[in-house]
């Protein structure tokens, strides 16, 4: 899987630190195992519940074909094998802004991704984020772990 | 004979018929002469002027000559040579005032004083009889003789006749004097005075006809006295009643009218038939009634687009527009023809080929639709698509009437889509406006580009968008993009084919989740909105902070896209990427929201279009949505009613304390208030803090859901006060900025305890309009609530009068090719407009600057891709804005003001600091990176991506920033404003707001009631010198500084003793001391004081002789001083009231800083007092700073001060138009008020000053000076009916005609 943008094992550390302020969406506050990288993410609870403390594989992907080739329709997903099938829910939305934190070594680059609406905020080390472009359509794919 | 009397009979004239009879003057000689009411004054100035025996001027030759010479010169303006006879006359009447005669140079009469008589329409000369004239004026005191002279009109009369002309044309008269007075009346056709028949035989005489007849009968009253002339006595008085008959003619409520005529009801003269808001002036001339209109009800319809109006079909039977008949119309207009006038689509009217006209009323309109030839004009009704103008009063601006496309409809009333209910300023419940429909060709397609709707969404005030979203729109919106809104498939689609009329297409979006279901948020919903499928190109970009953006809490970063509330709206190439939209992206108001961008960006089209489409989607949205308010929405939790109750009771139990304290005198006094006003402050605070608590618990409590919160939170409708007001608590009524007032004994109402100064007996409404409000909190609430009412209704009279004294100020100030302002004469008020000439309806930055730096540097950067393209460096960067700003575009040579380019230059700079910075830190860490890299290669790998990744947050390639810097400078050249704009207009309607202190600024009042002069210091970073300044400024009396005053009496003197109070004067550091004081009380001219009045014995100790040696009135002159001297000013300006230390944060220096801000007026003496930095010395005295600094830095004060003033009331107004005002009223050299007397000197015409005010005072004396008019400013244009020089009328086509050969002419032929 080389096209991958970014695959990680994130543990959520709060869900809705602001308070809870809609019924469907909540706002997820996590931590990445491997890269340790900082996420915010909303997601859609009402039918993807995540509760505290949950570990939940995050991939993103430009593509959801293994090929890596673009997703033309939706109808010819059928019987093909997609990214798509291992993962319980998977949103579609584009990065919309880079930015940085920090100076030297302490630098730190946040990822600001909107999937409708629904927010994603990934802070980490420049060099995890090499492969993030501004304008870049990507999905996001997530499976909890037990 | 005057003319036919009816319709029956012909013209013994003219032999017309009676409607082509134009009339015939008659007239009708009086037995004796009398004044012209209109010219009473001016007679009385001539006969002031002149000899009463030779009729020659009274001025000595020398003087004459003078003046004359002055008069005749002719490049003095009209306006002028009034002021020189005004001097004339002064000067004249100087020579017989008070009771001096004067002898006549020439003929050696002695004249004295003229004046008007008491209660009638007579002239006295009041003459000395004493023989020698210049003994008289020896001896004032001495009793004299005056003969009480009437100059009767027969007598001026024959003065007037033997004037010369040279004395006439000193006069300024441009004819003969003679005709001031009346000597034959004149009788006016029947056309100028209708008779009204009655039913029956009775008619209606008109006003002057009734007065023509008393005319006639008093005339024949006087020659049948005079006839008999044995009854002196009798005629004069007949006389008198012809005189005042006469006047009355003229001008009904003329004074001066003998007691027994005056009636209830005067017949009406000619100057009322001119004057007043009903007369010909300003409502036959001004304003005129018209064809071709419609008016009726109106109400909403969200289908329309926003260029559209709904026409009732009936209303379209009725308006037609002509049309020619040509090969691409003839169909229809031949079914309109045969369709005849009652059928819709029809036609009422045909106009042949000749010119004749044929009603399609008769029956044989068949034939007439058969025989329809090209050319021929059909008045068919109005169709879909006609140009109409919609029009709502009061017509505040210009937007109040706009250009619509008809769409003819069934029902009654006139519909328009909601969005355009801000510029009429509509509602609709039971609003009525008019339509006009234009005639010709031209006029439409003036009316379409000029007025349309779409060409203007935002105002000339200050470029903010006006035609946008309201209420419900922004309400569904707001539910729409909320987070947790999602659609399936079908819904979405649903709601896709919702914004447009179905046959529209679609590109769908990606849904936002695709596993486990498909959804689409309502924010995709939102992005499909603005760019429905991929081929359309609009790609736009804001960022906007809604109402409901979480603000950061000390130094934490801003949160932006990541807002809890989701407050923060972001487009990114027409895709709602965050925020919930309301009012500050969609409504009106604002510079940047998503239609103002739409319209900069895209141009009209886009932004109405995107309009057209929200309003649609929203509308049925709501309707399927619903979206109600309840009983249940204004319900109190349980939580929210017992914490409301601890509030209250914890403010009341405040309230007492401060009360207690009060009332046992203990309350520590605020500064600069007495112990009432400290505890009125105080309870006044507390009782808001209770009413803010409660309202903050409220709000929090509300579900997300609750109807009044959404409606706060998205701002269609209603603010987080109203809705505690309905849940919380009602909160303190106030009147006229206080606690309701004691309207019995020492309280409030009966109810309450004399003296309570508790919140509730002085109108704090602690219920909820849900709880409901007690009786005493009603009435208090009904007082505030009337308080409102009340200056609505005068702050509208108020406005409504200032406006038109502004239009009428401004009206004829337009645009010229050189972007130079100028008056109708041409005459140039400002060199370039608002000194860049922009126009401030395209300004897209704050403040009036042209463009918004930032918001276009994001779009360039989002819409053009960086990928593949290679990051500038700083320097490249550098580089590349330098040679782009060198190029001939941004020259100031092509019209970019310096002013433009440095602000874009500015903002460049910052940018590139930023870049240097980031790029340095990068670039100092790959050099120490460097030296280690060299061990490993994964390290340099490391570098390398470090490098791209932050190349990629902020970099620009140089497609974008050339991108950037074309937007920037070819937008800033389209938005220069126009030549032909009427922007002395379109100004005027935009400063108007009814505050006193803008009316005294346009009035150029010579008093105003709070001057302040602000004086800064020369030493401003100490406080001690800052107090010293103070007390030389401040005024200090005798009696501040003196420790007593007091009389002494002894056997050999009486004088009075002056100790000072030296330590006073220490501390207040005045350094005064006697000697000061005794010139203090030298100067002081009341007290008649001389120097060898006043002792001085030692520093603190004089004495003060009184100054009279009369023994008798010693002791009274004695206390006559006690009582002045204390009020003698000692040292500091008189005109000062006091004098008030500002301390102020200065961010530069991190220090304080000081200035005084001094009441009062005396700039001049402020700005010389040692300490005071004169340089930065203001005054918002705009007189005064002319009289002190001159008529530049009084231009300056009054933009100053308008623009404070309009800030200070939260009103944006772009600075264009309060310099347009300045520069108006400075431009003649002195300050005029915007009133009638400064207008009077702005060099107008008679014609617009007698359409303003005083119409007939304007109308005779132009009639005595001659003045001609060159009908070329608004008014008089519009008066005479022609095309104005303004807009679209500033142009004429110039033609080269060959001239004819002229003939010559020879004396005619004897023979022939």
């Amino acid at each position: 899987m080389a096209g991958l943008l970014f695959n990680d094992i994130f543990k959520v550390k709060c869900v809705n630190p602001d308070g809870k302020k809609y019924d469907k969406v909540s706002r997820i506050e996590a931590r990445s195992e491997k890269l340790s990288m900082y996420m915010l993410l909303d997601v859609n609870t009402e039918i993807y519940p995540i509760d505290e403390g949950e570990k939940i594989l995050m991939v993103l992907s430009p593509s959801l074909n293994y090929d890596g080739s673009p997703v033309t329709s939706y109808s010819d997903q059928e019987g093909k094998k997609s990214l798509a099938d291992k993962f319980e829910y998977i949103m579609h939305g584009k990065i919309y802004k880079l930015s940085d934190e920090g100076s030297g070594s302490d630098l730190k680059v946040e990822v600001y991704a909107s999937f409708g609406g629904l927010q994603m905020m990934l802070k980490g080390d420049p060099i995890h984020c090499a492969k993030f472009r501004v304008d870049q359509n990507m999905f996001l794919l997530l499976r909890k772990l037990t | 004979m005057e003319g036919p009397a009816n319709k029956g009979c012909k013209c013994a004239t003219c032999h017309a018929n009676f409607g082509d009879c134009p009339g015939h003057y008659g007239y009708l000689s009086l037995a004796l002469p009398v004044f012209n009411v209109g010219y009473f004054t001016t007679i009385l100035e001539i006969l002031k002027c002149i000899c009463k025996s030779c009729s020659r001027i009274l001025l000595e030759e020398k003087l004459y000559k003078d003046f004359l010479r002055k008069m005749r010169n002719p490049k003095l303006e009209a306006l002028r040579k009034c002021d020189l006879v005004k001097k004339i006359i002064k000067k004249c009447t100087s020579l017989t005032s008070g009771n001096k005669s004067m002898k006549c140079s020439r003929c050696g009469y002695l004249n004295g004083s003229v004046k008007k008589a008491v209660s009638m329409l007579g002239i006295l000369h009041y003459r000395s009889r004493s023989k020698d004239a210049g003994v008289v004026s020896e001896d004032l005191r001495a009793p004299y003789n005056v003969s009480n002279d009437i100059l009767n009109p027969f007598r001026v009369l024959s003065l007037f006749k033997r004037m010369s002309d040279e004395d006439c044309e000193l006069l300024f008269l441009s004819d003969r004097p003679e005709k001031l007075i009346v000597t034959d009346v004149p009788v006016p056709p029947i056309a100028i005075r209708p008779s009204v028949i009655m039913d029956g035989s009775q008619s209606n005489e008109n006003d002057i006809t009734e007065r023509l007849k008393r005319i006639i009968q008093q005339n024949a009253s006087v020659s049948q006295e005079l006839s008999t002339s044995n009854s002196q006595p009798k005629y004069l008085e007949s006389w008198d009643m012809l005189q005042s008959e006469v006047a009355q003619l003229i001008n009904s409520d003329v004074r001066g009218i003998p007691f027994t005529m005056q009636v209830s009801k005067p017949l009406a003269g000619f100057v009322q038939r001119l004057k007043g808001k009903q007369g010909r002036f300003r409502g036959n001339l001004c304003g005129k009634r018209v064809e071709f209109t419609g008016r009726t009800v109106i109400s909403p319809d969200p289908n329309l687009k926003i260029t559209e109006v709904a026409v009732p079909i009936h209303m379209a039977r009725i308006l037609t527009y002509p049309e020619r008949v040509t090969s691409h119309n003839i169909e229809k207009l031949r079914q309109c023809v045969s369709n005849g006038p009652d059928k819709y689509p029809g036609a009422r009217m045909l106009r042949h080929l000749d010119g004749s006209m044929r009603s399609l009323m008769i029956s044989g309109r068949k034939r007439l639709a058969d025989e329809l030839k090209y050319g021929e004009i059909v008045e068919r009704h109005l169709e879909d698509g006609d140009v109409v103008l919609f029009n709502r009063q009061p017509s505040l601006h210009r937007m109040s009437i706009m250009c619509h496309r008809v769409r003819v409809m069934p029902w009654r009333t006139l519909r328009f889509n909601e969005s355009v209910c801000n510029p009429y300023n509509a509602d609709f419940d039971g609003d009525e406006m008019n339509m006009h429909v234009p005639q010709t060709e031209e006029a439409r397609t003036e009316a379409i580009l000029l007025m349309g709707v779409q060409n203007n969404l935002c105002t000339p005030k200050n470029g903010e968008i006006l035609v946008a979203s309201t209420q419900d729109f922004l309400t569904s919106s707001f539910l729409i993009t909320r987070k947790d809104t999602f659609y399936d498939r079908a819904a979405f689609s649903l709601m896709c084919s919702y914004m447009g009329d179905g046959m529209d297409l679609v590109d769908l979006p990606t849904p936002a989740l695709i596993k486990p279901i498909e959804l689409w948020t309502g924010k995709q919903l939102f992005s499909v909105l603005v760019r429905p499928h991929a081929s359309m190109k609009v790609y736009l970009n804001l960022t906007v902070k809604e109402k409901s953006y979480s603000k950061v809490k000390g130094n934490e970063k801003e949160r932006e896209t990541m807002c809890p509330n989701d407050g923060f709206v972001y487009f990114r190439n027409s895709e709602l990427i965050s925020g919930q939209v309301g009012k500050a992206t969609l409504g009106n108001g604002n510079k940047d929201g998503l239609y103002s961008v739409l319209l900069r960006d895209y141009k009209a089209h886009a932004a109405a279009a995107c309009m057209n489409r929200l309003a649609k989607l929203s509308a049925r949205w709501i309707g399927n949505h619903g979206f109600s308010i309840g009983i249940d929405d204004v319900q109190p939790g349980d939580q929210l009613i017992k914490q409301k109750q601890t509030t209250i009771l914890e403010g009341y139990r405040d309230c007492d304390k401060q009360i207690n304290l009060f009332n046992t005198g203990n309350l520590p006094p605020e500064a600069g208030c007495d112990a009432a006003q400290s505890l009125e402050a105080k309870i006044t605070q507390i009782l808001n803090g209770i009413r803010e608590a409660t309202a903050n618990v409220c709000m929090q409590n509300l579900h997300w859901r609750n109807s009044p919160l959404i409606m706060s939170q998205c701002g269609s409708k209603g603010s987080p006060i109203n809705i505690s007001q309905m849940i919380a608590c009602v909160g303190q009524q106030s009147v006229g900025g206080r606690r309701a007032p004691d309207g019995f004994i020492d309280r409030s109402l009966p109810h309450f305890r004399r003296k309570a100064k508790t919140p509730a007996a002085k109108g704090f409404v602690a219920n909820s309009f849900y709880s409901g409000l007690t009786a005493t909190e009603f009435f208090f609430h009904t007082m505030g609530g009337r308080e409102g009412l009340v200056d609505t209704a005068v702050k509208t009279a108020d406005t409504g009068y200032m406006s038109r004294r502004l239009i009428k100020a401004l009206e004829d100030l337009s645009i010229h090719y050189d972007s130079s302002v100028r008056n109708a004469g041409g005459c140039i008020v400002q060199f370039c407009y608002g000194d860049d000439g922009m126009d401030p309806a395209q300004m897209e930055g704050k403040s009036g600057a042209p463009l918004n730096f930032e918001r276009l540097f994001l779009k360039a950067k989002a819409t053009c891709p960086t990928d593949g393209h290679k990051i500038l460096s700083p320097s490249e960067f550098s580089k590349t804005v330098e040679e782009r700003l060198s190029k001939n575009d941004a020259t100031p040579e092509c019209g970019c003001s310096p002013a433009f380019i440095g602000s874009l230059k500015i903002f460049l700079n910052k940018y590139v600091e930023a870049q240097k910075k980031s790029w340095g830190t990068l670039l100092a860490d790959n050099e120490s990176d460097v030296g280690k890299s060299t061990i490993g290669s994964s390290d340099n790998d490391d570098i390398v991506i470090r490098n791209k990744v932050v190349q990629n947050i902020a970099g620009v390639t140089h497609r974008q920033l050339q991108v950037f810097l074309d937007t920037c400078l070819s937008r800033y050249h389209t938005k220069k404003i126009e030549a032909g704009t009427a922007i002395g207009a379109i100004g005027a309607q935009n400063v108007t707001l009814g505050v006193p202190r803008i009316k005294e600024i346009i009035n150029g009042a010579k008093r105003i009631s709070t001057p302040i002069v602000t004086a800064a210091l020369k030493q401003d970073d100490n406080v001690n010198i800052a107090r010293m300044v103070k007390a030389r400024i401040e005024k200090t009396n005798l009696g501040q500084i003196a420790k007593c005053i007091q009389i002494v009496m002894s056997s050999r003197s009486a004088l009075i003793e002056i100790k000072l109070d030296m330590e006073k004067i220490r501390d207040a550091e005045l350094y005064v001391d006697a000697n000061v004081v005794k010139q203090a009380i030298i100067l002081t001219p009341k007290l008649k004081l001389k120097h060898e009045h006043v002792n001085v014995l030692d520093d603190r100790k004089l004495r003060v002789l009184p100054q009279d040696a009369d023994r008798s009135k010693l002791h009274f002159n004695l206390h006559f001083l006690k009582n002045m001297l204390p009020a003698v000013v000692v040292k500091g300006i008189k005109t000062v009231g006091r004098a008030v230390i500002k301390e102020e944060k200065d961010k530069v220096r991190n220090a304080k800083k000081f200035s005084l801000l001094v009441e009062g007026t005396g700039l001049q003496a402020v700005m010389g007092t040692e300490g005071v930095d004169g340089c930065n010395t203001k005054s918002n005295h705009i007189i005064e700073v002319q009289q002190v600094l001159g008529i530049e830095a009084a231009r300056k004060c009054i933009i100053e001060e308008i623009k404070y003033t309009m800030e200070s009331h939260g009103m944006s107004i772009d600075i264009r138009h309060m310099m347009l005002l300045g520069d108006l009223m400075t431009f003649r050299g002195e300050v005029l008020g915007i009133t009638r007397f400064g207008i009077q000197k702005m060099d107008k015409s008679v014609l617009m000053l007698a359409s303003f005010e005083k119409t007939a005072d304007h109308l005779f004396n132009a009639a005595v000076n001659g003045r001609d008019d060159k009908i070329e400013g608004v008014s008089e244009c519009v008066i005479m009916g022609i095309p104005m020089p303004l807009g679209t009328g500033m142009l004429k086509v110039r033609q080269r005609v060959s001239v004819p050969q002229q003939l010559p002419y020879g004396p005619p032929a004897i023979l022939s």
